[in-house]
């Protein structure tokens, strides 16, 4: 899931927040956030709306300054330094392109900026879009004319242009649709790889940070609840929000080694509260800790069947292979799970 | 009926053809007349234009043109700042500061005139006055002078410019002006390359409405400006009722807005006024 250079030596940072925080009002939107973001790592910050995810990464770009806490850059001090003399760039969700420019003229902007001769800046404009796979006609396009797949790409190769030393991206693949959001998540990956520069993600989205990071940090208040490889998040979350932000979970509370919903004994219990996949959750019987529920909702996902149980007060989701029997709505059913799927968490 | 919209628009087409364009055609046909008649008759000829060249009209012409010019240039360069304060403070004081600049426009301008007239008067002027009761310093007096008058053609157009580019700058998305800050853009850059472009369908707009308002003004020049500068539409003025010369007013008419459509339409056509009512 990794990339080879991730993780066995440590890499210098790129990136050092110490204790970042931004106050508005009485709202703690960044709450004491450090962390060290390796050279050339794929770093992205995942949290709900609201979590101060945003506005964490303008801190980062330096388009608001925290209210306390330091940023350095490759050991240099730049929590002060304005946005325009920062060595990075950024690609808005809104992608905020220059609707009165053409293509060229949108990636060739930060150029124009560092007073690159024309000539230069166009040879560059061209290379940039063939790194991001758009073709060269593209170049006296009018931006507006061109479709959400190509003005992403268009905000990617702007953002490149100014040769950033950490790219920023704030959810810039959320407006678009599944599939191309899907392909776009790809081509970003390697994107990354071929660049080798350190990417910042924000997204709301654990399975979009999945599939691209090195690294996630899962954000909320303000705070980073926890940091690690997908991996380790997917394997070990820290808490119950975490888990739930992966998606469907089943939580089962413990008291006195006893699940309390299920009132049977929790082999190996290590916290207050079980994490179980619905994946985990299966017909066969072959697992360790069974009961009889009640299927309260059948969802169809393709290659599998979700089941919303019932038990008593106690609602349950399952995911089982497509290839098995199809259960009817109101039927009962038994479902077991082996107890050393469950990832204990304490909160 | 095949199309109904010709018929709804009928009334307003009646209207405009009576009360816009047949006058417009009245004053073209009288600058085809001798001078000091009243005949709509007689043989049409240019000989009023050919006059206007020899009579030394072209000064007063290029007096309301430079007038005009500067006003718009002053105005635009007083209201950027102002919209832009107003724009991004927007609260409860912008709504009071905006209504400032804009009750004035409910006043008759010549009140307001008169109102500039008593503030520039020498001597005992509220300007001057102040200035000597307080600071102790003697100035001249703004009255009859070409400043006076420009002056006074700012004070009563700034409100012209200044809404048209506060519609300008809300036009500039938030999300633009960070990004070019973000890609190496200072701030006379990112004014350059992002803000002007952006809001300058509204400062076009604004630019028009007061250049074409102060073409046709004059009683900034001759209540303030005295007998320092004369523009075209008092030497119209004069023409039509102290020489009762009506054909050669006409002549001088037809040039006036012949000079302002020169200016006027290349503009008008760069501002694609779709864009701004779909936003």
């Amino acid at each position: 899931m990794t990339s080879p250079s991730a993780d066995t030596t440590p890499r210098p940072a790129a990136l050092t927040l110490t204790g970042l925080t931004r106050v508005f009002d009485t709202l703690r939107a960044v709450d004491g956030v450090s962390v060290d973001i390796a050279e050339g790592e794929f770093f992205t910050i995942v949290g709900p709306s609201g979590s101060g995810k945003s506005t964490l990464v303008r801190l980062l770009a330096g388009l608001d300054r925290p209210t306390s806490g330091s940023l350095h850059l490759r050991g240099r001090d730049i929590t002060q330094v304005p946005a325009n003399r920062r060595p990075t760039a950024m690609v808005f969700q809104s992608l905020a392109l220059f609707d009165h420019r053409s293509v060229g003229q949108n990636i060739e902007f930060a150029m124009k900026m560092k007073g690159v001769p024309p000539a230069r800046r166009r040879e560059r404009a061209l290379e940039l879009l063939s790194l991001v796979r758009l073709p060269e006609s593209y170049y006296d396009r009018p931006v507006t004319q061109c479709s959400g797949g190509e003005r992403q790409r268009i905000a990617v190769a702007r953002a490149l242009a100014s040769e950033p030393e950490i790219l920023f991206f704030d959810e810039p693949l959320s407006a678009l649709d599944y599939r191309l959001r899907k392909t776009l998540e790809v081509e970003l990956k390697e994107l990354h790889q071929r660049t080798g520069s350190t990417f910042i993600y924000i997204t709301h989205s654990l399975e979009e940070a999945m599939i691209m990071s090195d690294r996630i940090a899962i954000m909320r208040d303000g705070k980073f609840v926890q940091i690690g490889t997908p991996a380790e998040i997917y394997a070990r979350p820290m808490n119950r929000f975490v888990a739930g932000f992966m998606g469907e979970v089943n939580i089962l509370p413990v008291e006195g080694g006893l699940f309390t919903d299920l009132d049977q004994p929790a082999p190996g219990a290590a916290g207050a509260y079980g994490v179980l996949r619905p994946e985990a959750l299966q017909l066969d019987g072959a697992g360790a800790v069974g009961f009889e529920a009640e299927v309260a909702q059948r969802l169809m996902l393709g290659s599998r069947t979700q089941y919303h149980l019932t038990r008593g007060e106690t609602k349950f989701i399952a995911e089982v292979p497509g290839g098995a029997p199809v259960l009817e709505l109101g039927s009962r059913a038994r479902f077991s799970f082996d107890p050393a799927a469950i990832a204990w968490v304490d909160d | 009926m095949r199309k109904p919209g010709v018929l709804f628009a009928l009334p307003l087409i009646v209207f405009l053809l009576a009360v816009f364009a047949l006058p417009m055609l009245i004053v073209a046909w009288y600058s085809l007349m001798p001078g000091r008649t009243f005949s709509l008759t007689a043989q049409p000829s240019l000989d009023n234009y050919r006059a206007i060249l020899s009579a030394g009209y072209e000064r007063p012409l290029m007096w309301s043109l430079i007038g005009a010019t500067l006003t718009v240039a002053i105005c635009a360069v007083l209201a950027w700042p102002t919209a832009k304060i107003l724009h991004h403070h927007a609260g409860r004081w912008a709504v009071v500061v905006t209504a400032l600049i804009a009750l004035p426009i409910f006043i008759s301008e010549s009140v307001r005139m008169f109102g500039l007239y008593m503030f520039m008067m020498p001597g005992g002027g509220i300007l001057a006055g102040t200035l000597n009761e307080v600071f102790g310093i003697r100035i001249g007096s703004l009255l009859n002078t070409r400043v006076g008058a420009l002056l006074g053609m700012i004070y009563i157009h700034f409100p012209f410019m200044l809404f048209p580019t506060l519609l300008g700058v809300a036009m500039i998305p938030a999300d633009r002006v960070d990004v070019a800050r973000d890609l190496g853009a200072g701030g006379w850059a990112v004014f350059r390359e992002v803000e002007l472009p952006l809001a300058m369908p509204g400062l076009l707009i604004g630019g028009l409405l007061t250049f074409v308002l102060c073409i046709g003004a004059n009683a900034e020049a001759a209540i303030l400006g005295g007998r320092a500068v004369t523009v075209i539409t008092a030497a119209i003025e004069s023409r039509f009722n102290y020489a009762q010369d009506w054909p050669m007013g006409a002549a001088l008419t037809m040039l006036m807005i012949a000079a302002t459509a020169l200016i006027v339409f290349p503009v008008l056509r760069r501002i694609d006024l779709n864009r701004i009512i779909r936003r």
